[in-house]
């Protein structure tokens, strides 16, 4: 049992309140190309989140050469380890939705690992695009 | 056997797993250490020796102590460890005394040597443009990522970081991981119209078949497709490119269910695909 952040996008009013929030918890300024969720626009006042989907056979885990990516026990999230991670930008090229990226600001690699299970992304969203519900994490066994 | 041992640093106590290097637990533990070569993605080398600690075992008198580096002493039960006692703070400031001498210019080693008093070096300055300090972490992390690219070569007073014979490295996959855990900053590399150069070599920069940017190597794109069985298709486009696409492909899925379409996608307005 963990915590599931549920994107409902239907809902989404592309306030981009959870790039804000994922900035200021992760990199400590608001700043929303420093955020690990973005909010893609599809039509006024309707955005379209696209997080890090911390896939079952993820191309990021795969591929990092150092094993800075790894998947969390508690939370089943994928997270990056920074103080391992050497740069090599393999991750954010070979992620096929394309939620790695890089900090313009000082050259990090941007991964969301689920705020250890609380997701801050969903603690500001106000019209409920981005929930987290407890429960086991769907699809973990799906072919 | 219990796992976890009582050490003792800078007389306090913790209780740490055996075994665990003293170099981490200081860190854990936010006890400041200096260190140049350590990197969390290799294993300890003890190659800068800057992170010296004094200490001494259970079993020996009280007045009998070492010195040995932070990063390779593992934790047993019964250790007394000193960070910053004048023993250690001696040897540190000798270190960086031949560290200054090596690389003068080098921004990071002065500034840590000023910290421990050292502001000059007494040895006579060694002459040469890099600040390498031979630590080994940019061929240690080029092992670990698996190119091999680049090795220490020859001995003593000659003893450089090279690629082989000093030519451009042919298994370098120009992922400048070596660049970035460089402690001194002085692996030279520029990227320019797409082309990166590194270690005296020239790598093609894979171009997003989209908008054109850049961020990985096609030896690198090579690499992961070959060794981790990782579909090129993952790497035809950039992250902003196939973020699009992706959104592209959810509000297609989502939305003609439901509503039977919706708006426009994406900041360049590609509508979702009606597959």
């Amino acid at each position: 049992m963990s915590n599931v952040l549920i994107v409902a996008p239907d809902r989404c009013i592309d306030c981009k309140k959870c790039e804000l929030a994922c900035s200021l918890h992760h990199a400590g300024s608001l700043d929303p190309d420093r955020g690990r969720i973005k909010v893609l626009n599809r039509g006024v006042e309707k955005g379209m989140p696209v997080v890090c989907l911390h896939c079952d056979e993820a191309a990021c885990l795969i591929v990092c050469p150092v094993g800075a990516i790894s998947r969390c026990d508690e939370t089943d999230a994928v997270v990056l380890d920074e103080t391992r991670c050497v740069r090599c930008k393999a991750c954010l090229a070979a992620c096929p939705f394309g939620n790695i990226t890089e900090d313009r600001v000082d050259g990090r690699v941007l991964k969301c690992d689920l705020c250890e299970g609380a997701p801050m992304c969903a603690v500001f969203c106000p019209s409920g695009a981005l929930v987290t519900r407890s429960g086991p994490r769907p699809l973990r066994s799906a072919p | 056997m219990s796992t976890l041992v009582k050490i003792k640093i800078d007389e306090k106590e913790y209780e740490v797993p055996r075994g665990r290097y003293l170099l981490a637990i200081c860190q854990e533990n936010g006890i400041p250490i200096p260190t140049l070569c350590h990197h969390e993605s290799v294993e300890p080398w003890g190659g800068c020796r800057l992170c010296v600690v004094e200490f001494r075992k259970k079993r020996w008198d009280s007045w009998w102590t070492e010195l040995a580096t932070a990063c390779l002493y593992p934790a047993e039960d019964g250790l007394c460890v000193w960070t910053r006692s004048e023993k250690v703070m001696k040897a540190r400031r000798t270190i960086l005394d031949l560290l200054l001498a090596r690389c003068p210019g080098s921004e990071v080693i002065t500034k840590i040597a000023a910290e421990h008093g050292v502001y000059q070096t007494s040895f006579a300055k060694r002459e040469g443009e890099d600040n390498c300090i031979l630590c080994g972490l940019c061929t240690r992390v080029c092992d670990r990522v698996g190119a091999r690219a680049i090795a220490t070569a020859l001995r003593g007073a000659l003893k450089e970081v090279s690629t082989p014979f000093g030519e451009p490295p042919p298994d370098c996959l120009g992922c400048l991981s070596c660049a970035h855990v460089c402690p001194t900053h002085t692996i030279g590399h520029t990227e320019a119209d797409g082309k990166r150069t590194v270690w005296g070599r020239t790598f093609e920069l894979v171009r997003c078949s989209g908008c054109g940017a850049a961020s990985v190597t096609r030896e690198q794109v090579e690499y992961a497709v070959r060794t981790k069985n990782l579909s090129p298709e993952y790497f035809v486009k950039c992250d902003a490119c196939k973020r699009r696409e992706s959104a592209a492909t959810f509000a297609g899925l989502l939305f003609d269910e439901r509503k039977g379409g919706e708006g426009p996608v994406g900041p360049t307005g590609s509508g979702p695909s009606h597959e």
